[in-house]
């Protein structure tokens, strides 16, 4: 048994932290914030486009590897990836369904066919299907969600395998409290899991506008904590709900943050929240402890090996200075890039070399310096400060995640 | 094709266009002023955003400082809603020479401008964050000003007299029988229908542009040699006073607060193409350190963005040296019937925003004086529509407008409070507008999210509206972030680019936007 130190509390971070603990490791998760996990559409994407529609993610690695030798796939490959699929399908059924052999397409809230390969059992009949019809229901209190706009695009976007769908928009009054005009998705979720009466409210409004379509969409906000309501309100309405996920923070996205952050509680990891970690301490090419900053004072964790999952420049974990200089800030690793003067252009749809800087590491994950050794032999690095990817754009965020973690917690192996 | 008529066509919506038209108005002429684009997209919209008490001028420039001095008082009167009083400071630092205070003050006392030393404790008691190290302080009467506002409310006094505003009306031509214009010729870019106004003057209030005017009438080559300068914008008011260095006029010596942010700036680089301004890194970085000296951790300070325009200065060999007459120091009204044998045209450039009714008055009395007829110049007298008298804009307007409607109405913009009935009224009147066009006038995407969240719920509003059909609204959406992405790629550093990674993450990631069918033609 190891005493291990996870820093982050993304995917990859929540992962890595639970599955060590599952295989008997002594595990201290330590996070500044919120991992991305709140903030994302609560799907798992393995990889969507590359660049064009991907439809069975897995088949497509080897070409997609040897184009993107840089890539972070090139160096987990495919089983740790898998691996960490089937870990999280079998941990959440509840939340994550689907066939990680083969994307699919889910409405986003512009209308857009957006490919994903497993997601939300309350996503599931979102899944466009050709020739189908489609009722997109908005509510007037939330501005997040237009269905007007949602439902013209689905209708005259051609489905990427071929074929159509239609879409008719609706919009419904809903007020969560007497008079407010203005209500998020968060707080559209918290009513209708804490007041029964409000998801018959929902479900009858639906009832009595819609049309004869086969499938009603409604925004992401059916309940954070009870993942079930979709399945009432399809009973209600008479008809298969989907919901569609929205603007940050995302209610899908919570509910699993939710679930992985539970499950890690009660497997008996120790969870250091809301601390940066402020220096470490090595010794002899290894990381002996690392110092958090927590109710005003600075504390020592020992650690025999940390995994480090701060995310990339979104969480902060990458920096840029006002002069140019990327560089990681807890570890002062290595970074594939560390002038940012030609890695940004002005093309807007233009991938940004920039977002590809990161951290190179090995097949076990640990973070490479120039010379392609291991800067600590027990520091890897996983998820989004991994080099070479671009996420959003290729939908490949969670896949990377899980992957880097899996592909880590192989490395260091069970506790005794 | 659509014909029009009247007596004076405006070439120009910028500044000094709308004032000319407004005076036009106001003094009985039936004008029409068109521009290429939106108002104020040019110069008077990438600018610095001082409304200039003269105190930047008053050792190398005088007279332009007393001008300033003048028509400060006179805009904050007339159009208070688009100015901000926040007084000035003129701070020696201490790179320094604290002589140059002496010849300022000299300066100031002879031009009329308004100035006084302080005790340097005074101004950092006023100004926390200034560089503690200041060796000597001068408070002046510098004010703040939205060049949108100020724009379009002058466009609406002038409206409100009769004129008429045409944007997005390109001029290809200016028409003309033998020695004397008969009218222009121009291009709706919004629809493609061209529109031919007769008239016999046309005022060329094209800034930066001004030259390509007086080619299209056939006039030998105007020599505009436009000054490109940068600006940033810094998240947060770092400073609530216009903060100036006392120094002989330099690069990167002001520091301006306006709306939620402070603009550094600016550069002055001369450039042959005023459509295509570029931003270099190393000016941007020139900003960060002359902000640097004025506030010490403004490098660590969250730029969100930045942007270039071009000073319309005139430098034309074909005027005598001895035609002064309607020469203004800083501006310059070139009479075509003088120098090209062309009568009904004129040209103005040079000149500040803040200078632009008395500019505006100049080439209207120059317009008059060669058809003859002499009205009063009344532009000084009447409160421009929209605005309360007295009622100068406060930073903290919004917030109070907010709290009034917070039960009744969404926020579409978080960052700068804009409300969905101000988007809808707004989208109203210009059912044809795109997304930057309304932002100019509402700042809706202009916070640190940069249209992260709410260029979708914009564009969703404008469809649902019915304002536009669903292959230009998302077309508008599309635009929209490749336009806020001008100014912002250059700056990324520090929280920005967290953001900016945010922002792909929603936009890309979650929403994907980049997979949405994409428009046949770019949209206007
Ligand atoms: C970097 C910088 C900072 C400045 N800071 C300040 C400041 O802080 N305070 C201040 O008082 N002044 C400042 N100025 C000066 C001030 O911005 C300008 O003097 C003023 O905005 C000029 O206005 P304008 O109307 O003459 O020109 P513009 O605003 O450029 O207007 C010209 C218009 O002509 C239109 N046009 C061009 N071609 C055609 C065509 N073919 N057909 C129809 N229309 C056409 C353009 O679209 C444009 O809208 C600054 C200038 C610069 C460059
Ligand atoms: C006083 C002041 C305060 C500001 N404060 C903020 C702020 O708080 N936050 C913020 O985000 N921004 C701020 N800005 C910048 C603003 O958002 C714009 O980037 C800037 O005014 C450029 O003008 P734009 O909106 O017309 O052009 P852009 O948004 O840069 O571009 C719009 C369109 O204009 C075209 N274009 C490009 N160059 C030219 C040109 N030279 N002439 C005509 N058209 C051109 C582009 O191709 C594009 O189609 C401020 C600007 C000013 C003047």
């Amino acid at each position: 048994m190891a005493r291990i130190v996870v820093i982050g509390a993304g995917f990859s971070g929540l992962a890595a932290a639970l599955r060590l603990r599952q295989l008997n490791h002594e595990v201290t998760l330590v996070a500044k914030g919120v991992g991305g996990l709140q903030l994302s559409q609560g799907t798992v994407d393995i990889l969507g486009y590359a660049p064009e529609w991907v439809q069975a993610p897995f088949k497509s690695f080897a070409a997609f590897i040897e184009a993107n030798p840089d890539h972070p796939y090139a160096t987990i490959g495919t089983q740790p990836v898998k691996r960490g699929l089937t870990w999280l399908s079998d941990l959440l059924p509840g939340l994550v369904v689907g066939d990680m052999e083969k994307n699919v397409c889910l409405p986003t809230p512009v209308g857009a066919m957006r490919p994903t390969a497993l997601y939300q059992p309350s996503m599931a009949s979102g899944v466009l299907t050709k020739g189908k019809s489609y009722a997109i229901v908005g509510f007037n209190q939330l501005k997040d969600f237009s269905p007007e706009f949602c439902a013209a695009n689905l209708t005259r976007t051609p489905l990427p395998t071929g074929g159509s769908v239609t879409a008719t928009a609706y919009r419904i009054d809903l007020e969560v409290a007497p008079g407010e005009a203005d209500s998020s998705a968060l707080r559209y979720a918290r009513a209708l899991d804490d007041r029964p009466e409000f998801r018959t409210r929902l479900a009858d409004a639906v009832k009595t506008v819609i049309g004869p379509e086969d499938i009603v969409g409604l925004p992401a906000c059916l309940g954070l904590d009870d993942p079930t309501i979709h399945i009432d309100l399809a009973q209600a309405i008479g008809r298969p709900v989907f919901e569609i996920p929205l603007l940050p923070p995302g209610v899908p996205g919570m509910r699993i943050n939710e679930a992985l952050m539970r499950a890690l509680r009660k497997a008996g990891a120790r969870l250091v929240l809301g601390s940066f970690i402020t220096g470490f301490e090595a010794s002899a090419g290894s990381i002996v402890s690392v110092t958090v900053q927590q109710a005003g004072h600075d504390r020592e964790l020992p650690a025999d090996i940390v995994v480090y999952a701060p995310g990339g420049f979104e969480s902060g974990a990458l920096t840029l200075d006002s002069a140019g200089k990327i560089s990681e800030r807890t570890f002062d690793l290595p970074l594939t890039g560390t002038n940012a003067a030609d890695l940004v252009t002005g093309d807007y749809w233009h991938d940004q070399a920039l977002f590809k800087v990161g951290v190179r590491t090995d097949s076990t994950m640990r973070a490479l310096g120039p010379d392609g050794a291991p800067v600590y032999g027990n520091l890897y690095a996983v998820g989004s400060i991994l080099s070479g990817a671009t996420r959003w754009a290729e939908k490949s965020g969670e896949g990377i995640a899980l992957g880097s973690a899996f592909a880590a917690v192989n490395a260091i192996g069970g506790g005794k | 094709m659509r014909k029009l008529r009247a007596d004076v066509v405006v070439v120009g919506g910028g500044s000094t266009g709308v004032g000319v038209v407004r005076d036009a108005a106001m003094r009985g002429y039936k004008a029409i002023l068109v521009d290429r684009a939106d108002l104020a997209q040019g110069t008077s919209g990438r600018f610095h955003g001082l409304l200039h008490s003269g105190g930047r001028y008053v050792v190398s420039d005088p007279e332009s400082a007393t001008e300033c001095a003048e028509e400060n008082a006179i805009v904050t009167r007339i159009q208070p809603h688009a100015v901000e009083t926040t007084g000035g400071l003129f701070v020696v630092t201490p790179h320094d020479d604290p002589a140059f205070g002496d010849q300022f003050l000299a300066g100031a006392l002879k031009a009329k401008v308004p100035a006084r030393e302080i005790d340097p404790a005074l101004a950092l008691a006023r100004e926390p964050r200034l560089n503690p190290g200041i060796l000597r302080a001068f408070e002046v009467e510098d004010g703040t000003v939205d060049g949108w506002q100020l724009v379009w409310s002058a466009a609406a006094s002038a409206q409100a007299y009769g004129a008429e505003i045409l944007s997005y009306h390109e001029v290809v031509a200016v028409e003309r029988t033998g020695e004397a214009v008969t009218g222009v010729r121009c291009l709706n870019r919004k629809t493609g229908e061209d529109v031919t106004i007769e008239c016999g003057f046309v005022l060329n209030c094209a800034g930066p542009w001004a030259g390509r005017i007086a080619n299209a009438a056939g006039c030998q080559p105007v020599d505009v040699v436009p000054g490109r300068g940068i600006m940033v914008a810094m998240a947060h008011r770092l400073v609530n006073t216009v903060v100036n260095r006392c120094i002989y006029p330099a690069d990167g010596d002001i520091l301006v607060p306006i709306h939620t942010v402070c603009v550094i700036g600016t550069t002055d680089h001369p450039t042959t193409d005023p459509d295509h301004l570029e931003i270099p890194r190393e000016e941007v970085q020139q900003m960060l350190d002359a902000g640097e000296e004025l506030i010490p951790g403004f490098r660590d300070a969250r730029a969100v963005h930045a942007w270039a325009g071009a000073r319309p200065l005139i430098k034309d060999k074909h005027v005598a040296a001895t035609d002064t007459r309607h020469m203004s120091r800083g501006m310059s009204v070139i009479d075509h019937r003088e120098r090209d044998g062309l009568s009904g045209l004129l040209t103005i450039g040079g000149g500040k925003l803040t200078t632009y009714r008395l500019m505006a008055e100049h080439i209207v009395n120059a317009m008059e004086e060669q058809l003859g007829v002499s009205h009063p110049c009344r532009t000084a007298d009447e409160i421009c529509p929209g605005n309360v008298p007295g009622k100068t804009y406060l930073i903290t307007d919004r917030l109070h407008e907010r709290e009034e409607d917070r039960l009744s109405d969404q926020i579409i913009c978080e960052c700068e409070l804009m409300s969905r009935s101000m988007f809808i009224d707004l989208l109203e009147k210009f059912p044809q507008a795109s997304f930057d066009d309304l932002r100019r006038q509402l700042r809706v995407g202009m916070g640190p999210c940069q249209g992260g969240f709410c260029s979708s719920r914009i564009a969703g509003l404008t469809f649902e509206e019915g304002a536009v059909d669903i292959e230009r609204a998302t077309g508008l959406l599309r635009l929209f972030l490749e336009n806020r992405w001008i100014g912002l790629w250059p700056i990324l550093s520090g929280d920005q680019v967290r953001q900016a990674a945010l922002d792909d993450w929603i936009i890309q990631g979650i929403l994907d936007v980049d997979h949405l069918p994409h428009p046949a033609k770019e949209e206007i």
